[in-house]
């Protein structure tokens, strides 16, 4: 084992001589959405800094793990789902972020927090098919829940990340009380049953959004949760499929600093930096997800069509729930348990 | 007098074969094979590798279905009959004993299939055991045996339920010699004690010529000559009978009506000949250095080649004045060896009129 | 005396010079063996004993038994074991009734057809996992082709669930094991020599009674190999319950994956695969001895 971390400190080492003192070396997941970072973000915030800019993908919060426990730091900034960020936070594998460097008063409020600040927002929503319910589909999670209005197989999330909202608020919970039901297991409890209640019809508990986006593309369900951005791709690709903000759970991607990074001052100037307005408008071209800095939606890069699609524009962003990732920090593993529990009944 | 491993004796059954043909592609593997085998003989079917006496039996079993022919039991045809309605015993050339089974497990099975008894086929496979001197080995698995016991296992589960013909594929060819030489007196015996008309395949002539009643020597899928074993050796019906059973020297022989002359020598024979031409045969043994005694016999002047010590025999190799080089077998005794002519010397060869045995000239029947 | 001597002395040096030979040779055969024992070490004792280790290690990084607690404690590790061996139960006999028919078709046939058949059992395996299981989510879901199919041709008039359950997920599975099966179940049964079949017929045993009586008994050391082989492997299985179970058919390896996402430390992980290497070689010893039994049985075969 010992030898396991020599041989990688002294990878991560090499790599990291290879990053210039007047740059900052990035992580994130690679592909459509990376790109979309790169083109919308990391590019014009490092030309307009004059620093260079060294891209990676990383295999999530692991990664960040093992550098800081060996000491051999090389991320600058790390891209991650805000959920892993605020346990990351917790464990004390990352940096405290400096907001007086960095502007978040124009932020949603809930979209940034001590370790890491929001990069662009998604909504987890209800979608249906719209061959089966050509009068329009479900409008809140109660019709989700309602096989009589709404008779049809559903897809559900297989993990319990936003998972036990969407049952509370079927359930009547009103959302401003959704986290302080949760906040107990007998809350969790109340979510899990609600859910129970309606696994008969619940055909596939998916686990990537890749799968609910075939799901739905397949008519394989006849309604399903998911993340917005995938309806959006299926749709343009012929699926039959609609969706609604209404009553959608809230969330987001987020920046943070590993602990110990060789460059933590201007990775906290470059945060600053592409947090401002002007880069998060840039986003929604490359891909559906929404800014997190709400003046994005003021300046004349975001139209008004643009705009309805997406998850944090001021309309859409007040229909929904926005994620609580503190809930998440303290009861994810305890409502993880649970929620197997009913998933392997 | 027959014996029988249960009270009641079963009658042995007469095999006829007809007509009997079997090709694979355009060879003849049984050419209209046409042979009877008589109630409770041992029969012993002989040739080389490929000859098709092997298939020949495999017919008989019923596991090789022929082209065309008769085959009956007593008097029931049975060509058409699958192997297991046959009720023939047989042992196979490497035994096929039941891994999976205990000795008694493996001679109880046919039992088994029949319906019999556990306790009578205990009874049975104990006394076929006894009968094959395994008393007391049932327990055994197969792998702990011998090669010879796992024979004798494979010749109990043959008989032990009573087949009124029994079929046995080179049986004894995995075992040593000597072992082989006690096996065949043993299966000679078994035979004898119960009585069933036994089909016997090898290609050892002398293991035909210890055991059978009769040899049927077969060669390209025909029967050759079918005969008492001293009759097969005495009296070939063809060169390539003489050839096959036991060590011979053709010599050209003319023929002028009843007068036969080997290089213009007449010979002087006891049995009348076979019509056509002729080759004299002569067996080493049956040859003799003379030394000047008055005894009537054909006589050969040669040249002696060489001298071969083997042991309870000399074998001496000796050129006739026409080039072709015959042998001589003469058992040793004391003085016998010491009295040879030397090598390259010249020695008068006597042949006696009885054995001087004149065979068609052709390698099969109707050459 | 001394003249004797000589020979003897001499005899006895090269006693040791032909043990030291032998010695040599051992040793070049040990050395030959060696890239093999250490790469053995490397990737296999190595891991599996720091995954052991890492499963006493709790959250707080200190020895503890919590990971193997909660297994206890919880139903929903009781149940996902249950799946495990309940789908590789399930694989391993649907298996054996598919892979045993067809093992005996093909060993009844003449060697070039028999290899024909042969490479098509094997065509599966130069295809991906990935590939095959989706393959079989596109026949077999809700308008999939088979449901499609079944109701133009009035088979049934509502859609069947085959895939996003336990039916999707043995389906699937059974179709990548059946070569497992059928391959070591092919070379036994090649392997069994004519004459015993024609033996037990000679005996008075039809094709039924011989079958059940001689070719099934010496067939079963390869069926149990593969029947192994089969179980085992679906043991560890992750890609096709994970595709086609729909995510209710939880099998531990999808377990082993969320529990390494979902907590700080991968002791948590670690137990579970430590349980079901454990499980894993209970089976293997019981079977073991089952096999070697049937060794017994089975003798010089």
């Amino acid at each position: 084992m010992t030898y396991r971390l020599i041989a990688a400190a002294t990878a991560l080492a090499l790599t990291a001589t290879a990053a210039g003192a007047d740059g900052i070396t990035i992580a994130s997941w690679g592909g459509s959405y990376q790109k979309a970072q790169s083109e919308a973000l990391f590019k014009p915030a490092s030309e307009a800094m004059g620093i260079t800019v060294k891209e990676e993908t990383y295999g999530g919060m692991s990664d960040v793990r093992l550098q800081v426990q060996t000491g051999a730091v090389t991320f600058d900034i790390v891209a991650s789902g805000s959920g892993s960020a605020s346990r990351a936070g917790a464990e004390g594998l990352l940096e405290e972020l400096d907001y007086s460097v960095i502007d978040v008063s124009t932020f949603y409020p809930g979209l940034y927090m001590p370790f890491c600040v929001g990069g662009d927002v998604f909504s987890t929503v209800y979608a249906w098919n719209t061959e089966t319910f050509p009068d329009g589909g479900p409008q809140n999670w109660a019709d989700f829940w309602d096989v009589e209005k709404f008779p049809g197989t559903r897809a559900y999330r297989g993990k319990v990340a936003g998972a036990l909202e969407p049952a509370l608020l079927a359930d009547g919970v009103a959302p401003e009380d959704v986290y302080e039901v949760l906040s107990s297991v007998e809350g969790i409890e109340r979510a899990i049953d609600k859910i129970r209640e309606l696994k008969p019809h619940i055909t596939v508990f998916w686990t990537s959004g890749a799968q609910h986006a075939q799901l739905m593309k397949d008519g394989e369900v006849d309604m399903t949760t998911g993340w917005n951005g995938r309806f959006d791709v299926a749709a343009a690709d012929g699926a039959k499929v609609a969706y609604s903000f209404n009553q959608a759970l809230l969330d987001y991607d987020c920046f943070a600093i590993p602990k110990g990074a060789p460059n933590k001052d201007l990775a906290m100037k470059f945060l600053a930096e592409i947090s401002k307005a002007e880069y998060q408008a840039n986003l929604p071209k490359y891909i559906t997800y929404g800014p997190t800095n709400k003046a994005a939606y003021e300046l004349d890069a975001i139209s008004a069509d643009v705009a309805a699609m997406l998850p944090s524009s001021p309309d859409n962003a007040a229909m929904q729930l926005p994620i609580d990732i503190e809930w998440y920090a303290e009861w994810e593993t305890i409502a993880s348990e649970m929620y197997q529990e009913m998933l392997t009944e | 007098m027959r014996d029988s491993l249960t009270d009641t004796a079963t009658e042995a059954l007469p095999i006829t074969i007809r007509g009997v043909t079997k090709t694979y592609g355009r060879v003849h593997a049984l050419d209209d094979v046409d042979l009877d085998i008589r109630s409770g003989e041992f029969l012993t079917l002989l040739g080389p590798s490929g000859s098709g006496k092997t298939t020949l039996l495999m017919v008989l079993a019923g596991f090789i279905r022929p082209d065309r022919g008769s085959l009956r039991f007593g008097d029931d045809e049975v060509i058409r009959l699958p192997p297991h309605k046959r009720d023939l015993g047989m042992v196979f050339q490497n035994y096929a004993l039941f891994p999976h089974m205990t000795v008694a497990g493996n001679v109880a099975y046919p039992l088994r299939l029949r319906g019999i008894s556990k306790a009578e086929a205990a009874e049975r496979v104990e006394k076929a055991l006894e009968t094959v001197q395994l008393g007391g080995y049932g327990a055994r698995r197969i792998t702990q045996l011998s090669g010879g016991q796992k024979q004798r296992v494979a010749l109990a589960r043959a008989i032990v339920f009573e087949p009124r013909i029994l079929l046995m594929d080179e049986p004894l060819s995995a075992l040593d010699k000597k072992l082989r030489e006690r096996m065949q007196i043993e299966l000679r015996h078994l035979h004898d004690k119960l009585g069933m008309t036994t089909v016997y395949v090898t290609h050892d002539q002398r293991e035909a010529l210890t055991m059978s009643d009769r040899i049927a020597v077969i060669n390209h899928g025909r029967v050759m000559q079918i005969d008492t074993p001293s009759r097969i050796y005495d009296h070939p019906a063809n060169r390539f009978v003489a050839d096959f059973i036991g060590e011979s020297t053709f010599l050209p022989v003319g023929r002028d009506g009843p007068v036969v002359a080997y290089e213009g020598q007449p010979l002087s024979y006891t049995d009348t000949p076979p019509s056509g031409d002729l080759v004299l045969m002569i067996r080493p043994e049956r040859l003799r250095i003379l030394t000047g005694e008055a005894r009537e016999a054909n006589r050969f002047e040669a040249t002696v080649t060489d001298i071969v010590y083997q042991g309870d025999s000399y074998l001496m190799y000796a050129r006739l004045a026409d080039g072709a080089e015959v042998a001589v077998r003469g058992v040793i005794r004391s003085t016998t060896f010491s009295a040879l002519p030397e090598v390259g010397g010249s020695v008068t060869l006597g042949l006696d009129p009885e054995d001087t045995v004149l065979i068609p000239a052709g390698d099969a029947p109707d050459e | 005396m001394s003249e004797a001597a000589l020979p003897m002395a001499a005899a006895a040096t090269h006693a040791d010079d032909l043990r030291r030979d032998a010695r040599r040779e051992q040793l070049a055969l040990f050395g030959l063996a060696s890239p093999a024992l250490l790469l053995v070490m490397v990737v296999l004792v190595i891991p599996v004993g720091w995954l052991f280790y890492l499963s006493f290690i709790g959250a707080d990084g200190s020895f503890s038994l919590e990971n193997y607690e909660r297994m206890f404690d919880s139903k929903s590790y009781r149940r996902i074991f249950w799946t495990t061996f309940e789908i590789s139960f399930l694989t391993t006999g649907i298996c054996i009734l598919i892979g045993y028919p067809l093992a005996y078709f093909l060993a009844q046939l003449p060697r070039r057809a028999a290899n024909l058949c042969l490479i098509t059992v094997l065509l599966p395996f130069w295809t991906s996992l990935l590939v095959r299981t989706y393959a079989w989510l596109v026949l077999l879901q809700r308008k999939g082709l088979i449901n499609e199919w079944a109701i133009d041709l009035g088979l049934w008039d509502e859609p069947v669930k085959l895939a996003h359950n336990m039916t999707g997920t043995v389906i699937g599975m059974v179709h990548i094991m059946l070569p497992f099966l059928v391959l070591p179940l092919y070379g036994s049964m090649k392997a069994i020599d004519r004459d015993y079949l024609r033996a037990a017929a000679n005996l008075g045993a039809g094709p039924v009674r011989n079958f059940w009586t001689v070719f099934l008994p010496l067939s079963l050391p390869g069926l149990f190999a593969g029947a192994l082989i089969v179980f085992v492997l679906c043991l560890g299985f992750y890609v096709t319950p994970a595709v086609l179970g729909g995510g209710k058919v939880i099998m531990v390896s999808m377990k082993i994956a969320s529990n390494i996402e979902l907590f700080v430390n991968w002791g948590a992980a670690s137990a579970l695969g430590v349980v079901l290497l454990a499980a894993t070689l209970v089976i293997l010893f019981t079977a073991a001895r089952f096999v070697k039994l049937d060794r017994l049985a089975g003798g010089g075969h």
